[in-house]
């Protein structure tokens, strides 16, 4: 069958950048494969991402695609969900973007709930600048220690993180649902979905052979109850005393209703038609002339 | 007892504790000027901090418009020694004081010689029977009233109508206390008319009284703005408070950041949607802001950054005035990227120009600031209504469905002649772009092609000269024949003028220029300068900011002559003149 577009041809998308091996493709992929699954038009998808190699998957999917700040991924994705619910909100980037320059703003992202997808492709280090080390590796220096991050303990610790998942490069099938069920909880408009892919960097960082053994799949085990945010949170403890990480879908929390209804790309703002309601406002500011 | 003089301008400091309620008072003694179609300028002066400091409240009622404070105060109401203190030097030498003497006598040898003080013991009067240190202010509402020459029914009228928010014992009480405030006149026998003061009549039109801060965010709600965040800050904050409680009433989004970093990014990503989007701050949030800043005038998204200056550097006096970021505005962040930088100089252009800000910004598709100073932003004044039906909404060059559906190939970053590329927002079919600050081509690929960084840098300069025609030009007065030009921006706009006008009074005939749009420099500005022999540039920074944006931009540094401040305090209108003339005796 032969289809006719009537749109316009628009940027054709990128190959990545990325080193043979990546993690990041693994990541790529799995978010394609979740976008198509569920059926979501490109052009209401806005792929947002912040700087390092990561930083460039939003060139490479042909949806509406935004290079921001490093560090500020967040903030951009909060106002563009804030201001327009239609689209499907994705935020991408590394764990030095989201977890060092940025993570003033992770903090907030989980306590303001605004329903988007944040994806952390997390390699323990900053591979565009050359391998030094991220906010999610143990380093010892003489002066002092560097301890790993754990953002989705993070994110188990703020009451109104509604999901958290950590999906693996390696385990494409597991990462795809994953990616599903992020995608799914934001546009059900149930708050912000967390998910941390470790993918590593197989130049200055090659921890395929360690985390292929370090992480504890949950969705393996029947018995895991992902709605027990406790429960989750003492499991990441304890398996991060022990060098291991939980992966799959560790925390998410019952349906909600939908209580925002903002919309502000869709508000009336044609002066002619709220002119009384602006003179109400004015009316409020009349020196009173009125004489005894 | 002479005859009442008869009042058509008169200056009111109140001063005491932080806490002591001074702004009340000198909104119940605006009342009554107001009534009377007098014009209003409120300013505040306060410590950083919650409650006490001192803190002084200053009304200046006049029946010509004045946009800003008189050189003296006429009356002084002090509710403690610092008051005094504070006040005394800057009192007319018949001026009137209203003296608290509850907590000690009168410090000797502050005030002047002739000023009429009125000792009350407030204690005696008001704590003690009525308990609350609150009712003071009625209590001198009435002794204000008499000195005024009002009748007590009015007094009573107005105290009511402006406590309409109290309990009902509360308002009685505080009715109380105005009688006995009305008794101690009595027996100090300033009785109804018999009081030194008595009121001209201003004219009676529609006004309001609205501050800079007020009239900038009822501007944006009016353009159509629909997304603010901001992080709180003095002078800044009542822009975030204002959008907080109206923008949800009309569909629209008011967030309260993390930070300053995150409020100029939500609102970037509100932008990018096609919403229209304001941060508002002071010196050190636009000084966190400057990367976003160059971010948006090189990934080309409108929005409207609103810089309330306060004295810096750094943390610097945060409740005190100064324009010392004007550098940093014209030319702050990194690389060459265009921007627009607009100055009002009091309510009613704070109105006006974030109305053209937000249309500025949409037709550009970049940065534009609006620079408030503390005393634009938190001084209110009484301004004709704002002209609601002159508000036009313009989008630029948004690209709507239908459009994009007529055209062979849709490229973010198209090369135009006049620069600006038509824009898609998200959930636009087929309008998919990629957005970005790097270097990029047309497609918004990014690109690092010697010849394409040039383009893109002259495309995004061009945006600049196709817009000058939408600048504000600046406000003119005086004699247009004048040789002696005065020009400023902000906080200098009333006090200008009315130097001016005492310049005038001695001989010396000047012209004046109120600057509107700071950057790029318009044409008329620099024209005003062509057409002076000299021109004070008055300034509230040590560094003579502004005059050297003007140097750079062309105008002859020769006839540029700087009256600079920094203190923290704003001029007074013969302050500024006696500057003038001096720098004129000096050899101009």
């Amino acid at each position: 069958m032969t289809t006719i577009s009537l749109n316009p041809q628009t940027y054709r998308p990128a190959y990545p950048i990325w080193c043979a091996g990546c993690g990041h493709y693994g990541v790529q992929s799995a978010l394609q494969a979740a976008l198509r699954r569920i059926g979501i038009p490109d052009h209401e998808v806005m792929i947002l991402a912040g700087i390092g190699c990561s930083g460039t998957i939003q060139n490479n999917l042909g949806t509406y695609g935004y290079h921001a700040q490093h560090g500020r991924v967040l903030p951009a994705a909060t106002g563009v969900a804030l201001s327009n619910p239609a689209l499907t909100v994705v935020a991408a980037g590394g764990d030095g973007d989201g977890y060092a320059i940025g993570v003033g703003h992770l903090v907030h992202a989980f306590r303001r709930g605004t329903s988007f997808a944040y994806i952390v492709m997390n390699n323990e280090t900053y591979g565009l600048t050359k391998g030094q080390h991220s906010p999610t590796r143990a380093v010892d220096f003489p002066s002092h220690v560097e301890a790993p991050l754990d953002a989705i303990a993070l994110g188990l610790s703020i009451g109104t993180t509604s999901f958290v998942a950590r999906g693996y490069s390696g385990w494409f099938d597991q990462l795809v649902e994953l990616t599903v069920q992020a995608l799914s909880h934001t546009r059900a408009k149930q708050g912000f979905a967390f998910l941390e892919v470790i993918s590593p960097c197989v130049t200055y960082q090659d921890s395929y052979p360690r985390w292929e053994h370090a992480l504890y799949d949950v969705d393996a085990d029947p018995s895991y109850d992902s709605t027990d945010r406790a429960a989750a949170f003492e499991l990441s403890t304890r398996l991060q005393t022990e060098g291991r990480l939980p992966a799959g879908l560790i925390y998410r929390a019952a349906p909600t209703p939908i209580l925002n209804t903002s919309d502000p790309v869709q508000s009336e703002i044609d002066p002619s038609n709220l002119i009384d309601r602006y003179h109400e406002i004015m009316d409020g500011y009349a020196v009173r002339t009125d004489r005894a | 007892m002479s005859a009442p003089r008869l009042i058509d301008d008169l200056s009111l400091m109140v001063a005491g504790q932080g806490g002591d309620g001074s702004l009340t008072l000198a909104n119940l003694v605006g009342d009554l000027f107001g009534r009377r179609g007098f014009h209003l300028y409120q300013a505040r002066n306060v410590a950083s901090r919650i409650k006490g400091g001192h803190a002084a409240a200053y009304l200046r009622a006049s029946v010509t418009r004045r946009g800003c404070l008189g050189d003296r105060f006429d009356l002084l109401v002090g509710f403690d020694h610092e008051a005094i203190e504070e006040g005394g030097p800057l009192l007319a030498d018949d001026a009137h004081v209203i003296f608290d003497v509850s907590e000690g006598p009168l410090p000797d040898g502050i005030l002047p010689g002739a000023a009429n003080v009125l000792e009350v013991p407030f204690g005696r009067l008001a704590v003690r029977d009525l308990r609350r240190d609150l009712f003071k202010n009625s209590l001198t509402f009435g002794v204000i009233g008499r000195l005024l020459g009002i009748a007590d029914p009015e007094l009573e009228e107005v105290l009511r109508r402006n406590l309409t928010r109290l309990a009902g014992p509360l308002i009685e009480a505080n009715v109380q206390a105005l009688r006995r405030g009305l008794e101690y006149a009595d027996g100090a026998g300033i009785t109804t008319g018999a009081g030194p003061w008595q009121l001209d009549v201003g004219t009676s039109e529609d006004r309001l009284l609205i501050s800079g801060n007020e009239a900038a965010a009822f501007g944006f709600l009016a353009a159509g703005g629909r997304f603010f965040a901001g992080y709180p800050i003095t002078p800044a904050s009542e822009i975030l408070e204002w959008l907080t409680r109206r923008l949800p009433e009309f569909g629209g989004v008011a967030v309260q950041a993390e930070d300053e970093l995150s409020a100029l990014n939500l609102a970037l990503g509100a932008a990018m949607t096609g919403t229209r989007a304001m941060t508002a701050t002071s010196g050190p949030g636009i000084a966190l802001m400057q990367e976003g800043i160059s971010h948006a005038g090189s990934a080309e998204i409108p929005v409207v950054i609103v810089d309330c200056q306060r004295a810096g550097p750094s943390t610097g006096m945060p409740t005190k005035p100064e324009q010392g970021d004007i550098g940093m505005l014209v030319s702050g962040s990194t690389g060459d990227f265009p921007r627009i930088v607009l100055a009002a100089g009091g309510p009613a252009d704070a109105f006006e120009l974030t109305v053209l800000a937000t249309n500025l910004a949409a037709q550009f598709q970049g940065p534009v600031y609006l620079a408030l100073d503390q005393v634009v932003s938190q001084d209110a004044a009484t301004v004709d209504r704002f002209d609601l039906d002159a508000v036009q909404i313009e989008r630029g060059k948004l690209l709507v469905e239908g459009e994009l559906a007529g055209l062979d190939e849709y490229r973010r970053y198209l090369m135009t002649d006049d620069g600006i590329s038509p824009w898609a927002v998200p959930g636009t079919v087929g309008g998919q772009s990629l957005i970005t600050g790097n270097e990029r081509d047309e497609w918004g690929r990014v690109s690092t092609k010697p010849a394409n960084r040039v383009l893109m840098i002259d495309k995004r300069a061009r945006k600049l000269e196709t817009l000058t025609a939408l600048l504000p030009e600046g406000q003119r007065w005086g004699d247009p024949a004048a040789v002696i030009g005065v020009l400023g921006f902000g906080m200098q706009t009333g006090v200008m003028r009315e130097a001016g006008e005492r310049l005038g009074v001695q001989g010396m005939v000047v012209k004046g220029l109120q600057v509107r749009t700071l950057w790029p420099v318009p044409s008329d500005t620099l024209a005003f300068i062509e057409s002076c022999e000299r021109v004070y540039v008055i300034e509230h920074n040590a560094s003579a900011q502004y005059r050297r944006v003007l140097a750079g931009a062309g105008a002859p540094n020769a006839k540029l002559r700087s009256v600079l401040r920094y203190d923290g305090l704003p001029f007074r209108p013969t302050e500024l003149a006696a500057r003038i003339v001096d720098q004129e005796g000096a050899g101009g």
